[in-house]
């Protein structure tokens, strides 16, 4: 019997931590006294995923290091990606307060779960084998599942959290089966090997199959068109700060997992996925731009919005390059910004001490609440991507990327959708805008719903433009490095 | 004297900026007096220059700003200020300060005066930048915004629907004329390359044999310009033809009759071509053009002036007229005389317009002169000044209008030019029809017995100083403007006072003219005094004749009363098919083609194939799973069939 | 017909193969859902005898004692509690057959292409990660131990958190903490000391006690 060596485990040291530090604060959330419970477990998760990302930004800079056998990769990708995924926790942990104490569902377990889930999306990130994906996937996954659900006395949350674990099953059934293919086919399921592999070989049928089923099973994390098909209603029925964290970090997670699969181990064999790619970004982007234009509720809208967003993103993967998987990493960047602050905004719309998901609901709210108006009408425009606001800057890239590799088509498509989108951004601002109000909305409650709308319009506004575009872009290019 | 005169243009525009932004908070006394003041100013400024330059014969170029530099094209926003130009700040300050004057008088009932007189102040800077442009893109500059403020004007009665119509028909006539000024524009461009005067006036010489090639046939290049920008000036100077929208502008303001459509704007096509008279000295066909078509215009208004009833269409029609004069006055050389009529005529005839306006002020808005009669007893000071206007513009010998239209008809008669006799032979009729109706005009409107409501007389509006102070000045002018200028404008002195800022030599026309002798020279004035006593007669002493003659020669009546029935034509020939055309292109071509097929087509498409799509989202979990699968198949079919793999 | 060793081998693959699919197909198309969960423990049977004959002797009695033996039979009685309107599910099962029947058709032409396709790959064993022990050195046990342990340790943990979340997850969504049930505090109840039990109250004639003064502190829970 072989004595095995203690594996390396400086490159995981956020990993281990958040893990360790998920379970100390199960033991707080349990002995704690009730009525603090949950206050002081959203306080050290917090504390908790702010030591996460330093241990991260930290551990940055080297070059890239496997550990685990070769089943964990740390580089300047996952770097990057694992700090886009705390902000979106973060962000979305600032907001739950106030909305899950008024709905009862103040419970320590929640900021645990999404601890735990951050965790499973670390692990995806800087998942290196097709195993480790698997089941960082399924970490994430489940506590995500339980989070949609966590509302368990509302028929819309329970119905929410069961049709995302069902589908979700069905599409980690799919997942699993092509990794099964792709075991088969290559006798490895290490990202190096596999890379390694197609570019010897000419890809045998069975391997782009299953690779096929691997796409799949990402484009369902991803709400890709035409595994999208839970997302409005996951959105519409989790509570609103679970949609937030919903729709800000398992995207961040679940598209760097799919630029590592695509890039890291299929990178050589780009030919035999991009036009599948190309497909699911352009439905992606049509359904995202068309279906978004008969919702009326605001949730839904978002839904659809970031099922057009993450259509965006997929251009930049579908053009199979270094500059590609940088325009990915922006747009994740901005979009997370821009959902952020729009989830925040739609957790402010409340009246009578009832929260508001309807667009109408927020008519002539320049007249009532000109900052909050000016806020949303902030976020409206970068996210319908209008020059001078980040949303534009990260449809640039991908679409520059795209434009480089010569998917002239593909181009066309996302410009001709972004302004349909227009219409139902800019209808949210018309209706803020130029509409009678019927009755002022409520004081916005909570200092982290505020600061983060604050914060989320400033980095979207123009001015922010000017300041923060050199150091993203600049972040971004480095985070591609790992794909040179 | 640079500042001088970038202060007379830019005082008005100061107080139209002041009035027009902040008139409300300023208050309706206040943007009065500043606009009037501020115009004033400018007037009096006006006539040092005008010393300056007639007389110390000076001429200067003021450099304002560079506007384009653009390849080849390139010119600036300045100044030139020669003698005509000069004529033309004295005018148009001098008619403009006691319009603003006047206007406070005859406006005092109006509820938004800072509009009204910013408005003004606005034509009179737009004006200021047509006269003094170096160039012929500033001048274009100036002509659309008096074009601009015309129709604000025009409309200032916005809430009545005719004065809409007349406001958009200015515009609109006007914009035939613009276009052949534009194309004149590009045309000199093309030719010259170059839009600036001093460089189109030195090399006019040399392009006079130039052709241009256009579709198969070749044209005399300087002819084709002359022509383009002559149509322009038709536009603005309502020649017969684009003359439809003058009458009609009189639904404006009375003040705004006076100021833009009798002394300043509509001179501005007579200004046009007068400034570009070294370039139409090159082409005679041009000439001959001006001088026919300015023949026909002045005995066309004539003709339709003498049946008119309404008190300020008679006087629209005059001038209508009296702006044909002038044109044939150009189209014979007789550059001077034309600007000369267009100065004195300035004076009488905004003293008509203004007496006109004051008498329609006392008669409570009346305009008809059926309805009138007998107003010498309520307002016999505006009787005078009428008298004097009358005089003045039938050429009663040693008023204004008796040196200058006389000048005008010896120079027809002297010319040999193309044209020349027909012009000569109209200009005398249509002295006699100005005699008439400018007489019918008094008569009717002062002399016999009243026909209007009794209240009306017993309870005249009254008429203060704001109405004399400018009637006098204007009636001052009417009377010595000819005997103090004829000498300078036509007569010996005009080399030294124009200087070649029009164009003469000796031995010109002019010459000739004042070798005129015999009947030729008295004719104007027999026909003057005919005219007076004809109706004298049909008016006074035997009031039933026209009547009768308008029964005997009732096709001729309503001939002349329906204005050569030019309206009806036009209404016939272009509007209807204008509207046909508009309205098919909006109902099949906008509505149905483009919109169906276009924003509103997409629109209910998206929103058809969008609520299609939305109900594949049932919320049943088995659809869902059912679209992945399908999804998944497609893909994986997708690629064993392209082969992606191998 | 004799059977050698292999022949053996082939057969009972193909005997527990054919059975596996069987079952899995009457699962999915039983009327009664209790017959669907019999049959699903049948599938995990023959799933058990293929792990056998593939050497996984330790997967196999896995699959036996945690699914059938625990996870099917709990699934058996959640069956039989929940009284689940087969019929209404069934709702649409028609309809959709034909197109869900030509989906499945392709699926599988698909992938019985791809096993097809399988022999002509090349030899893939350079991509093998290590080999696991013997098996003639160690038993099954002890060499899925030994990978699992070390190896894959970092699969291992995140399983473990899995679970984890997969057990905070049920407690979330199903603990349910009733007021008004009584509940025994045993600390709290020996603590108590005799004058936190008794008071005595003066009672005045004809005045009667005021049942509020004889509240407890301790009844509170």
């Amino acid at each position: 019997m072989t004595q095995a060596a203690i594996p390396n485990l400086a490159p995981a040291l956020a990993e281990v931590f958040l893990a360790v530090a998920a379970m100390a604060l199960l033991m707080i959330g349990v002995f704690a006294n009730a009525q603090k419970a949950f206050g002081r477990t959203q306080v050290f998760a917090a504390l908790t995923l702010v030591i996460a990302a330093v241990l991260v930004i930290s551990g940055a800079g080297g070059a890239r290091v496997e550990t685990f056998g070769g089943l964990f990769v740390s580089d300047n990708f996952s770097v990057f990606m694992k700090v886009l995924v705390v902000l979106g926790a973060l962000g979305s942990l600032a907001l739950a307060g106030p909305y899950l104490r008024e709905h009862k569902i103040a419970r320590f377990e929640f900021p645990v779960l999404m601890v735990l889930s951050v965790l499973g999306m670390f692990i995806m990130i800087s998942s290196n084998n097709l195993m480790s994906l698997y089941v960082g996937l399924e970490l994430q996954s489940l506590a995500l599942y339980v989070l949609a659900a966590i509302n368990r006395d509302r028929n819309r949350s329970t119905e929410a959290g069961l049709k995302y674990f069902v589908l979700g099953a069905l599409s980690s059934g799919m997942m699993l089966y092509g990794i099964s293919l792709i075991y088969g086919f290559s006798g490895t399921m290490d990202f190096d090997i596999l890379a390694g592999f197609v570019a010897g070989h000419a890809p045998a049928l069975g391997l782009v199959v299953g690779m096929v089923f691997v796409i799949t099973g990402l484009a369902f994390k991803v709400s890709a068109v035409p595994f999208h098909m839970w997302t409005p209603d996951v959105y519409e029925g989790a509570p609103t700060p679970v949609t937030a964290f919903f729709a800000a970090a398992p995207k961040a997670a679940a598209m760097a997992l799919f630029v590592r699969v695509m890039m890291g181990a299929f990178g050589d064999t780009v030919d035999s996925w991009q036009q599948i790619i190309i497909f699911i970004s352009i439905a992606s982007m049509l359904v995202g731009a068309f279906i978004a234009l008969v919702q009326t509720n605001i949730k839904r809208l978002m839904a659809y919005s970031s099922i057009g967003h993450i259509g965006y993103a997929l251009v930049g993967l579908a053009a199979g390059t270094t500059a590609g998987v940088e325009a990915v990493a922006l747009y994740i960047a901005i979009y997370v910004t821009m959902t952020l602050g729009t989830f925040a905004a739609i957790l402010a719309m409340r009246r009578d001490g009832g929260q508001l998901e309807e667009i109408g609901d927020l008519a002539g709210l320049s007249k009532t609440n000109l900052p909050l108006a000016v806020a949303i009408a902030t976020l409206m425009f970068s996210l319908a991507g209008i020059p001078l606001l980040f949303g534009f800057l990260g449809k640039y890239y991908v679409f520059l990327a795209a434009w480089q590799s010569g998917l002239v088509e593909l181009v066309v498509i996302g410009l001709v959708t972004s302004v349909v989108s227009c219409y139902y951004y800019l209808r949210i601002v018309k209706v803020m805008f130029f509409d009678e109000p019927d009755g002022a909305l409520e004081p916005i409650q909570g200092a982290g719903v505020r600061a983060v709308l604050s914060i989320s319009a400033l980095v979207n506004s123009p001015l922010s433009y000017f300041l923060l575009l050199a150091p993203l872009a600049g972040a971004s290019a480095w985070a591609a490095q790992s794909f040179l | 004297m640079d500042t001088l005169i970038k202060l007379i243009v830019f005082l008005p525009l100061l107080g139209f900026l002041t009035v027009g932004l902040f008139g409300r908070p300023l208050g309706n006394g206040f943007s009065q007096v500043w606009t009037s003041g501020l115009v004033s100013i400018s007037a009096i400024l006006s006539w040092v220059v005008f010393w300056d330059v007639g007389f110390a014969h000076n001429t200067y170029g003021v450099h304002v700003l560079s506007w384009v530099s653009s390849g080849d094209l390139s010119f600036n926003w300045a100044f030139q200020v020669d003698t005509l130009t000069a004529v033309m700040l004295v005018v148009v300050n001098s008619v403009s300060a006691l319009v603003h004057w006047y206007s406070m008088g005859y406006m005092a009932d109006d509820p938004s005066k800072p509009r009204f007189f910013g408005y003004l102040s606005l034509f009179t800077f737009a004006m200021l930048m047509l006269v003094t442009s170096d160039n012929l893109v500033q001048m274009f500059f100036g002509w659309e915004g008096v074009g601009l403020a015309s129709y604000l004007l025009i409309g200032y009665y916005y809430h009545k629907p005719s004065a809409n119509a007349a406001a958009i028909k200015a515009f609109v006539v006007n914009r035939v004329g613009d276009f052949g000024f534009a194309l004149g524009i590009y045309a000199c461009f093309l030719l010259m390359g170059s839009v600036e005067f001093s460089t189109i006036f030195a090399d006019a010489a040399n392009y006079k044999d130039a052709q241009f090639h256009f579709l198969g046939g070749d044209y005399h290049a300087l002819t084709v310009i002359c022509v383009l920008l002559f149509v322009g000036a038709m536009g603005k100077s309502a020649q017969l033809g684009l003359h439809t929208w003058l009458p009609d502008a009189m639904e404006g303001p009375t003040p705004v009759s006076a100021l833009i459509h009798a002394a300043t704007m509509v001179t501005a096509g007579v200004f046009l071509v007068a400034r570009f008279s070294p370039v139409f000295e090159f082409a005679p066909d041009a000439l001959a053009l001006v001088t026919i078509v300015g023949a026909a215009t002045a005995i066309f208004a004539a003709s339709v002036g003498l049946v008119q009833n309404d008190i300020k269409r008679v006087i629209a029609y005059s001038t209508c007229s009296q702006l044909g004069y002038m044109f044939f006055a150009l189209g014979v050389s007789a550059y001077g005389a034309a600007i000369f009529h267009l100065f004195t005529h300035a004076f009488f005839k905004a003293l008509l317009f203004l007496g006109a306006g004051t008498v329609i002020h006392v008669m409570h808005h009346e305009q008809d002169m059926r309805k009138m009669g007998g107003v010498r007893h309520v307002a016999p000071y505006t009787f005078f000044m009428m008298t004097i206007g009358t005089l003045a513009l039938t050429g009663f010998p040693f008023m204004a209008g008796f040196y200058s239209k006389d000048i005008i008809i010896e120079a027809a008669y002297a010319s040999h030019a193309y044209g020349s006799g027909f012009a000569y032979l109209m200009g005398v009729l249509a002295a006699l029809f100005t005699s008439f109706y400018s007489w019918r005009l008094v008569f009717m409107t002062f002399l016999g017995e009243s026909r209007a409501p009794a209240e009306v007389m017993k309870h005249p509006h009254g008429a203060n100083g704001f109405f004399w102070m400018p009637l006098t000045l204007l009636a001052i002018g009417a009377v010595v403007a000819g005997v103090l200028t004829h000498g300078l404008f036509t007569g010996e002195e005009r080399f030294e006072f124009w200087r070649g800022a029009v164009w003469t030599t000796q031995g010109d026309v002019l010459d000739e003219a004042h070798h005129v002798h015999g009947l030729a020279k008295w004719a104007p004035t027999v026909m003057m005094v005919l005219g007076f006593l004809l109706a004298y007669y049909m008016y006074i002493v035997n009031k039933a004749v026209p009547q009768q003659l308008a029964k005997t020669w009732d096709g001729l009546y309503a001939f002349l009363l329906n204005k050569w029935y030019f309206d009806e034509l036009y209404n016939f020939l272009f509007v209807k098919p204008a509207f046909a055309i508009g309205r098919f292109l909006w109902r099949r071509g906008d509505e149905q083609t483009i919109d169906g097929l276009g924003p509103n087509g997409v629109s209910s498409a998206v929103a058809f194939v969008a609520a299609r799509v939305r109900k594949v989202q049932t919320g049943y979990l088995y659809h869902y799973a059912f679209v992945m699968i399908i999804g998944l198949a497609a893909a994986v079919t997708w690629l064993m069939t392209s082969g992606g793999g191998h | 017909m004799t059977l050698d060793a292999a022949g053996l081998v082939s057969f009972s693959f193909y005997l527990f193969a054919a059975i596996t699919v069987a079952s899995g197909l009457l699962v999915i198309t039983a009327r009664n859902p209790v017959h669907s969960v019999l049959w699903l423990i049948l599938a995990f049977f023959s799933s058990a005898g293929l792990f056998v004959l593939l050497g996984a002797e330790f997967l196999a009695m896995l699959l036996v004692i945690v699914y059938v033996g625990a996870v099917a039979v709990l699934f058996l009685f959640v069956v039989m509690m929940l009284d689940i309107d087969f019929v209404r599910l069934r709702e649409g099962f028609q309809q959709y057959l034909p197109f869900g029947l030509i989906i499945a058709g392709i699926l599988v032409g698909e992938l019985i292409t791809l096993g097809g396709v399988w022999q002509a790959v090349g030899d893939v064993s350079a991509n093998l990660a290590d080999k696991a022990p013997d098996a003639t050195e160690v038993d099954n046990t002890a060499a899925l131990g030994q990978l699992i342990y070390t190896q894959y340790i970092f699969i291992f943990q995140t399983a473990g958190m899995v679970l984890l979340v997969a057990m905070i997850g049920a407690i979330v969504l199903t603990l349910r903490s009733r007021p008004g049930v009584k509940k025994q505090n045993i600390g709290r109840q020996n603590a108590r000391r005799p004058d936190e039990a008794f008071r005595l109250v003066d009672v005045e004639s004809g005045q009667g006690v005021d049942p509020s003064a004889f509240r407890q502190t301790g009844d509170r829970e």
